[in-house]
């Protein structure tokens, strides 16, 4: 085993400060002839930044053991935790750039697109490294405001504009929400960073118990927002559906996993719940059996492949949050928040190469419902054979790594032995019952039914593929080879928790 | 320092490379994949060589390598069991996976087949996973494995898919080997969920913790209210049930004749190393479980001992040369499970050792054969092939003498302490086991008779004689690849049974006996000293050693051997009496209605159809209207009413952004108020 370094402040941001200068890096090659901008050097660029980004995040990972360096007199660290959640960004990040070179040809201000996309991921994380409620709140408006910009991409396109304002909206909303919780806590504890706010929780006054309570439920409702969560979950379906695809696959993976990191840190660290006094567990309990049951019931009524995989989105946040919902007193924590940055890390190549298979069939033109799917795997075998196993690894087939991280999940909320729990566990198993059903309306149209009219597939799009079959490839790898990760995650969870 | 258990995980690795490189590159290569199977598999052979060398200088091997899922106490893992039984069948394996890839140049290569690159991938494919198998550390693995080698097997016997016999053929083996599976699944969780682990070795291992709970040191948790023993023999036989599906024993062995539709050199694989002997090699595997358990130590000799004589009988009346085989193949697997179910565990790993040498050896031969008669495999239509082919002649006689089990030839020497300590045991045993020991023998010693006899017939009706027909007189000439595999086989299936010589050991000590020394010396709890004192153990096996009367140790020994030899001549010398002569005759006329039945494999068929036709479909149906009526109604009342919910929730999205503050703002409240009652905050 390696040895474990210590690793100097700077170096240890090395993800966060080589996504941010590839932004930059991105802007400056545009200013020098902005009409004439390539497409291969800007997605290069931006693909070789987040990979590099990827590289840096397991070099440090390997090198420190995900020991904790704490930044910036405790505002930032770093931990198996914000390096295990940076792979995943960056991974989903360069996905998504890479499948952009394609997409993008045919539009201008390319440059801007991939600055916002990178400067995002920039934020998500120094989101999973933010230690103070100040530092969470700043990265998240860094992830934030460029995604509200990504979403209205295609200034021409109405859907698009009405869903980048709508998601605005929402979002100033909710940040509202959030930084007035954040105020609240504040306000009881008198301290902004996470552990301070730990030890000042057995101090507070008695009446101060329910100021203390609305603060951290407020502050839920803004996780709630970037994860997409019921009852904040409002602007998911007409963002993704607006957005262009490879933006859908961006935020629908990339910036759910960022709120779930920040939720995760926030409250084990700050509110641990054996000193908190306030019950946010039955809070995750309630918004995880909520949010996963109207995502998938919603999914199940749809008529548009990319709507449906948004609300399929909101349903996976539903079951991500089990991983808060079960940390009840009597559960196995480090398995239980492992059991959720698994399924995390295989919903962020699934989903993603879902929503890329979108961008495909956008590419190609074909339209956005079941039936213009029809016999597409008659024109596009592998890329449908990829879309399968995404879409079946989402339902919990054992396809994919999709099974096994659902299984941990489940096993996670059973181990935990409450009611709440067993009641989630088993409106997971509902639930993922019922998502096989819309998903394979997807696959039925692909593979059995006919063409309706003589459609012919415009050309195989090199990069859009080569992402779709790295994402699909992945996600097939993770059925077999998900043990590697298991150990990092409940490791990072359980030096996290103490 | 790298020893060889660190190259360990490439015995299995080397063949599955070759699938690879076989399946998407075999289209460019020469010999279409054919080199790197060989390439593969002799690296396998050569590095179980050195982990058998390793073991044998005394070192033994129990790790895991890849856990799969890592939860609780007992994470689900895979790892490498590396001692003196599974050197001994890495080797084994190995040799054969080689030699049947050289052979396959001469039967596929050079007889012009297409699909090469599928067959060699789906060869490597199978070696890899029996090779796996053999080194699995615990019974999960092990049933995956097990798994993969029947999927391979049906792969393979369905090579020639386009011809009507082989797809059917290659269904027939996967639902009937799955049926039993079915059971061995069972008992896989049933062992986990008895002992909590599946590990075959080490302090932590199931035969371990059931030892200690029979012995009252333990606690597991039994099922249904059974004691102890009670439901660890319901758990043996369970695990039982997949062992009697792969090694095709009564009544599960339905499927191995008809899987003759194969390629022949995928039948010498099966036969001999890998699908069949899968099934015995597990019983070998966790005999420290079943040595503790005599009812099921009862029932393996009993269902071997039958299925020795069962087999044997409709050996006696077949006509293609193959068939002869196959019947020959389950009645020696009768013989194994009868020598592990009477006692005789290194008698067992004997037995499984020559017959894998002479079985394989015989499919090879008969491969010749079938190549030199174009494919025709009708015994009536050859006659006369000994001047023409002697390499294959020698080589298939050589086999056949040790099929047989005629001095000094190796099958004699395994089948005789087979048969040797069924019997000792059965004298020596009180009770009912003793009983049911000697009836099991009685059968294995009237199948030796039978053995000699279709043995001798076959070799007489197909290289004796005057040629039969056209064929027969100008046969398709072979090449070194056939030859060499067959003389390597030859040599080895006349002398193998020098690795335990009992008998003469018996009279001058200084032969060693190798094999019984080397099963004997294993790990801890692994090896046959261990297994020994189990199965005489009174509180466990409860069986012990007698003698006939007035012979003593050494004569009975020696009787046995002598009437197990006399037996096997005196079938064999019926049959040369029989088909001697230039012009032999079916004789099967004399046998009366019972010819009807032996060529109708005593109806085994007939009623397995009735099985899965007449009971089975009429339990489907109602399974059917059952499902439609309440399970669909269930289902469809559940999917009308998450459907309608669903377009409610749609309804609700109503795109005006107002309405979505509106609405989360009052979400927000109702999760306030909620919680706020309920933690008493106002």
């Amino acid at each position: 085993m390696l040895q474990t370094l210590q690793i100097s402040g700077t170096a240890a941001l090395a993800p966060t400060l080589v996504l941010g200068v590839t932004a930059l890096l991105l802007l400056l090659i545009d200013s020098i002839d902005p009409e004439e901008s390539s497409s291969a050097l800007l997605s290069g660029v931006a693909t070789l930044g987040s990979l590099v980004a990827l590289a840096a995040a397991g070099a440090i990972l390997v090198a420190t053991g995900g020991e904790p360096q704490s930044l910036f007199q405790g505002q930032l660290v770093v931990d198996g935790m914000s390096l295990f959640f940076t792979f995943i960004f960056t991974s989903v990040t360069t996905l998504v750039t890479l499948a952009s070179y394609d997409y993008l040809k045919e539009f201008r201000y390319k440059a801007e697109f991939y600055t916002l996309v990178m400067l995002a991921a920039t934020g998500m994380t120094l989101m999973a490294s933010s230690n103070s409620m100040a530092t969470a709140f700043v990265s998240l408006e860094l992830a934030s405001l460029p995604s509200y910009a990504l979403v209205a991409f295609l200034k021409n396109n109405r859907g698009s504009v009405e869903a980048g304002l709508k998601y605005f909206l929402i979002g100033a909303l909710s940040s509202a929400v959030f930084v007035y919780g954040i105020s609240l806590v504040y306000g009881v504890t008198g301290s902004l960073q996470f552990d301070a706010i730990a030890s000042e929780l057995g101090n507070t006054g008695e009446g101060l118990v329910g100021v203390l309570g609305v603060g951290i439920l407020m502050i839920i409702g803004g996780f709630a927002f970037k994860t997409a969560s019921v009852p904040f979950h409002w602007w998911a379906p007409e963002a993704y559906e607006g957005a262009p695809a490879p933006v859908s696959a961006f935020l629908s993976s990339a910036s759910k996993a960022a709120g779930f990191v920040i939720a995760f840190r926030v409250f084990t660290v700050a509110f641990p719940q054996s000193t908190v006094g306030v019950d946010w567990v039955l809070a995750f309990q309630v918004l995880a059996l909520v949010t996963m049951t109207l995502g998938n019931f919603a999914a199940a009524t749809q008529e548009n492949v990319k709507r449906m995989m948004a609300y399929s989105s909101i349903g996976h946040a539903g079951y991500v949050l089990i991983a808060l919902g079960a940390l009840t007193g009597s559960a196995n924590q480090a398995f239980v928040l492992g059991a959720g940055m698994i399924h995390l890390v295989v919903y962020g190549f699934m989903n993603t190469g879902a929503f890329l298979f979108i961008a495909l069939a956008e590419y190609w033109g074909v339209g956005r419902t079941f039936e213009d799917y029809n016999g597409l795997a008659k024109q596009a075998p592998v890329a449908c054979v990829a879309m399968t196993v995404f879409l079946f690894s989402l339902a919990g087939l054992p396809i994919g790594g999709g099974f096994l991280s659902k299984f941990f999940l489940i096993a996670a909320a059973v181990e935990a032995a409450t009611i709440g729990t067993y009641v989630l566990a088993f409106a997971l198993v509902i639930n993922s019952a019922l998502s096989l059903f819309y998903y394979s309306r997807v696959v039925k149209a692909m593979w059995i039914e006919d063409p309706v009219g003589d459609f012919e597939v415009g050309g195989y799009p090199t990069g859009l593929y080569a992402a779709i079959i790295v994402a699909a490839v992945a996600t097939f790898l993770l059925l077999p080879a998900l043990g590697l990760f298991t150990n990092v995650a409940v490791d990072a969870a359980a030096s996290m928790i103490q | 320092m790298a020893g060889a258990f660190d190259f360990a995980p490439a015995i299995a690795l080397l063949p599955f490379g070759s699938f690879l490189v076989a399946l998407f590159l075999g289209q460019y290569m020469p010999k279409r994949g054919a080199l790197a199977g060989i390439i593969a598999t002799v690296g396998s052979l050569l590095l179980s060589a050195w982990v058998a060398l390793t073991v044998a200088g005394g070192e033994t091997y129990n790790e895991p390598v890849y856990t799969f899922v890592a939860m609780g106490e007992n994470p689900i893992q895979f790892g490498l069991l590396l001692d003196q039984l599974s050197a001994l069948m890495l080797v084994i394996v190995s040799l054969i996976a080689v030699l049947v890839h050289v052979f396959s140049l001469g039967y596929m290569n050079d007889e012009g087949e297409t699909g090469l690159p599928r067959y060699y991938g789906e060869l490597g494919l199978f070696t890899a996973s029996m090779l796996a198998f053999v080194m699995s550390s615990n019974l999960l693995m092990a049933f995956m494995f097990f798994e993969l080698v029947g999927l391979c097997s049906y792969l393979l016997i369905g090579f020639w898919f386009r011809r009507d016999g082989p797809p059917s053929a290659a269904k027939k083996a996967f639902l009937v080997t799955r049926f039993g599976d079915y059971f061995f699944l069972i008992g896989v969780v049933a062992v986990f969920a008895t002992f909590g682990t599946a590990q075959f070795a080490g302090e932590e291992s199931f035969p371990h913790l059931a030892e200690l709970a029979l012995s009252g040191e333990g606690q597991v948790t039994t099922m249904f209210g059974l004691g102890a023993e009670a439901w660890f023999t319901v758990v043996g036989l369970l695990i039982l049930g997949g062992v009697m599906g792969k090694s095709a024993q009564f009544p599960f062995h339905t499927w191995l004749p008809d899987a003759m539709e194969g390629p022949t050199p995928v039948s010498a694989l099966i036969h001999a190393a890998t699908m069949v002997a899968a099934g015995v090699y597990l019983v070998a595997r966790i005999y420290g479980f079943y040595a503790l358990l005599p009812t099921a130590l009862a029932v393996i000799a009993l269902v071997g001992g039958f299925t020795a004589l069962f087999a044997a009988t409709m050996g006696v009346v077949k006509r293609e040369i193959k068939q002869v085989l196959a019947y020959s193949t389950i009645s020696q697997y009768g013989y194994i499970m009868l020598a592990l179910g009477g006692g005789g565990y290194v008698a067992g790993v004997f037995h499984l050792t020559t017959h894998a040498v002479f079985k394989a050896l015989l499919f090879l031969g008969a491969g010749s054969v079938i190549i030199a008669m174009h494919h025709n495999e009708n015994m009536w239509d050859m006659g006369g092939l000994k001047d023409k082919m002697p390499v294959t002649y020698y080589a298939f006689l050589s086999g056949s003498l040790a099929l047989a089990g005629i001095v000094p030839f190796s099958g004699f020497w395994s089948k005789d302490e087979v048969l040797y300590e069924t019997l000792v045991h059965g004298i020596g045993t009180d009770g009912g086991l003793g009983v049911v020991l000697l009836l099991a023998y009685a059968m294995g010693l009237i199948a030796v008779f039978f053995t000699g006899f279709y043995t001798f017939r076959m070799v007489l009706l197909t290289f004796h004689g005057k040629p039969r027909s056209d064929t027969a007189r100008n046969p398709h000439g072979v090449h070194w690849n056939v030859k060499g595999p067959l003389a390597v086989l030859g040599v080895l299936a006349a002398t193998v049974g020098a690795i335990n010589l009992v008998p003469v050991h018996a009279l001058v000590g200084s032969v060693p006996e190798f094999l019984h020394d080397w099963l004997y010396y294993g790990p801890e709890m692994l090896n046959g000293h261990h297994y020994h004192e189990l199965i005489t153990a009174g509180e466990f096996g409860g069986m012990s050693a007698g003698e006939l009367p007035g012979l003593g140790e050494t004569g009975t020994l020696f009787a046995s051997a002598g009437i197990s030899l006399t037996v096997a001549l005196a079938g064999s010398a019926l049959a040369i009496a029989l088909y001697r002569g230039d012009s032999p005759v079916e004789h099967t006329d004399r046998l009366g209605s019972a010819k009807t039945v032996l060529f109708n494999n005593y109806y085994q068929d007939e009623y397995q159809v009735w099985l899965a036709q007449g009971l089975t479909m009429n339990v489907a149906r109602a399974a059917d209207k059952f499902d439609q009526g309440v399970v669909d109604g269930v289902v469809n009342g559940v999917s009308s009413v998450s459907l309608f919910g669903g377009s409610r929730v749609r309804r609700i999205q109503t795109g005006i952004v107002s309405n979505y503050a509106t609405l989360l703002t009052l979400g927000l409240v109702a999760l306030l108020v909620g919680i706020g009652l309920m933690g008493g905050w106002f």
